[in-house]
């Protein structure tokens, strides 16, 4: 669980150097949003959830989403 | 025949002889006491004074606190954090007073509480020192503070798997849980229980036994929580226990105490990162989680800040383009009144191409006029 936190610190720090550094190119940034988005909630998700509830609350929270964009 | 007395006439006679003795003095004595019964509702103390020849008890006499001195225990247990029972070495004043039902004891009138605390202290500081001096890998001294193998362990980024060690029911063990339940930012945590009695005599022995538990599955917490209860219990002598103290220094799982308060800090403490009370090693551990969320948050909004600047700028270097595109647009020249002048669908940028005779088209905004050159000369126009 640990690791994933640990994982999920250093990959956003890295998304934010790359996305700071005004060579970035723009097609590739749509990509970099989304990674930063999932892992923010990822780690909001986690902290709100002991782990073995971490995937309900995750699917949970996809098919919800899921079921407004059908709506 | 010898004179036969009533058993009162001799104890008349032992009173009298004590009397003449001992009335109206006081002496100080240093002695271990034994047998503590108190009567806190009555205010009274009853106790045994005793010295020892190695374990044989070779000297016994009664004591008693009276109601009006029973606020020197209250005292003691207030300045060393520790519960006035037997075992303890106390230097108390006293007077010694015969009773023809109960007999002989000694009435306590005042504890010296420099000397009982000092001997307390000083026991305190040789297993602090014999911890550093048999375990220099484990446990050091530096510039007054004691810096241990637990202490060093870095805390995981996220506190989320907490084990807990405490005494059943206690304040220690509802306090805690409360604050860690009902933190104010809804984090989780799964807080497993490992209750021991923390007061008494092998309670050290009843607490690593929950921590060798807490050991064997070790990769299943991030963090071990060590807090004793309620203002009123006042007793951490098993908190100073050499081999608690040791295990703790040397413990893989870091550790957060709440034991000792302001005035008393217990040797366990002082091996692991203390906290004052147990509320507070919740709200430590809440804290902690915020920090990363903080950090995590900060990460975002730089994130979106440098995203948004970057679509911001593309879109200022696009109206730019846009802008430079339209005012070179032929549209926007024949709009202000320039024409554009073919011949043969070319368009003549050299007038040296167009030769005498030759049939050109002149584009204006809305019409083509067609003409044939009939004369060429230099342009002498001030435009």
């Amino acid at each position: 669980m640990n690791l994933t936190y640990n994982k999920a610190y250093s990959e956003l720090s890295k998304l934010v150097d790359q996305i700071e550094d005004d060579n970035i190119q723009l097609d590739t940034l749509a990509d970099k949003v989304k990674q930063a988005k999932e892992l923010i909630e990822l780690c909001e998700t986690k902290l709100r959830t002991i782990e073995k509830e971490v995937k309900t609350a995750l699917t949970d929270k996809k098919s919800t989403t899921r079921e407004k964009n059908r709506s | 025949m010898t004179k036969r007395l009533r058993l009162s006439e001799l104890v008349n006679e032992i009173e009298d002889a004590i009397q003449n003795r001992f009335a109206g003095e006081t002496f100080w004595i240093t002695a271990e006491i034994t047998d503590v019964k108190k009567q806190t509702d009555k205010r009274w103390c009853f106790l045994k004074f005793i010295e020892k020849d190695g374990h044989l008890i070779t000297t016994e006499i009664k004591g008693v606190f009276w109601s009006n001195t029973f606020y020197n225990i209250e005292k003691f247990e207030k300045l060393s954090g520790q519960t006035f029972a037997s075992g303890l070495e106390i230097t108390c004043n006293v007077r010694v007073r015969f009773h023809k039902r109960y007999g002989i004891d000694l009435e306590v009138l005042e504890i010296d509480h420099t000397y009982s605390l000092g001997k307390l202290e000083l026991e305190k500081q040789q297993t602090l020192e014999r911890l550093v001096k048999e375990n220099p890998t484990l446990i050091s001294l530096v510039d007054g503070q004691y810096i241990t193998k637990n202490k060093k362990i870095e805390l995981p980024i996220v506190l989320q798997k907490i084990a807990l060690v405490t005494a059943p029911n206690s304040d220690g063990q509802r306090d805690f849980k409360q604050e860690i339940e009902n933190n104010q930012y809804g984090y989780a945590f799964s807080v497993s229980e490992f209750l021991t009695q923390i007061q008494g005599d092998n309670s050290s022995e009843l607490i690593i036994q929950k921590l060798k538990l807490i050991e064997a599955e070790k990769d299943k917490y991030n963090i071990v929580v060590i807090v004793r209860g309620g203002g009123s219990q006042t007793d951490f002598k098993p908190f100073d226990d050499y081999e608690l103290s040791k295990y703790v220094a040397s413990f893989p799982i870091p550790i957060f105490t709440g034991i000792g308060h302001d005035r008393n800090t217990s040797i366990v403490d002082l091996m692991a990162r203390q906290h004052k009370t147990p509320t507070k090693v919740a709200t430590s551990i809440v804290d902690h989680n915020f920090n990363f969320e903080s950090e995590i948050m900060d990460f975002g909004e730089r994130f979106f800040d440098a995203v948004e600047n970057m679509l911001e700028k593309a879109k200022d270097n696009l109206q730019q383009i846009k802008r430079t595109v339209k005012a070179y647009s032929p549209t926007t020249i024949l709009n202000k009144g320039y024409a554009i002048i073919t011949s043969n669908n070319q368009i003549i940028i050299n007038p040296k191409d167009i030769k005498l005779q030759t049939e050109i088209k002149t584009i204006l905004k809305n019409e083509l006029i067609h003409s044939t050159v009939i004369k060429k000369s230099k342009n002498e126009l001030d435009i």
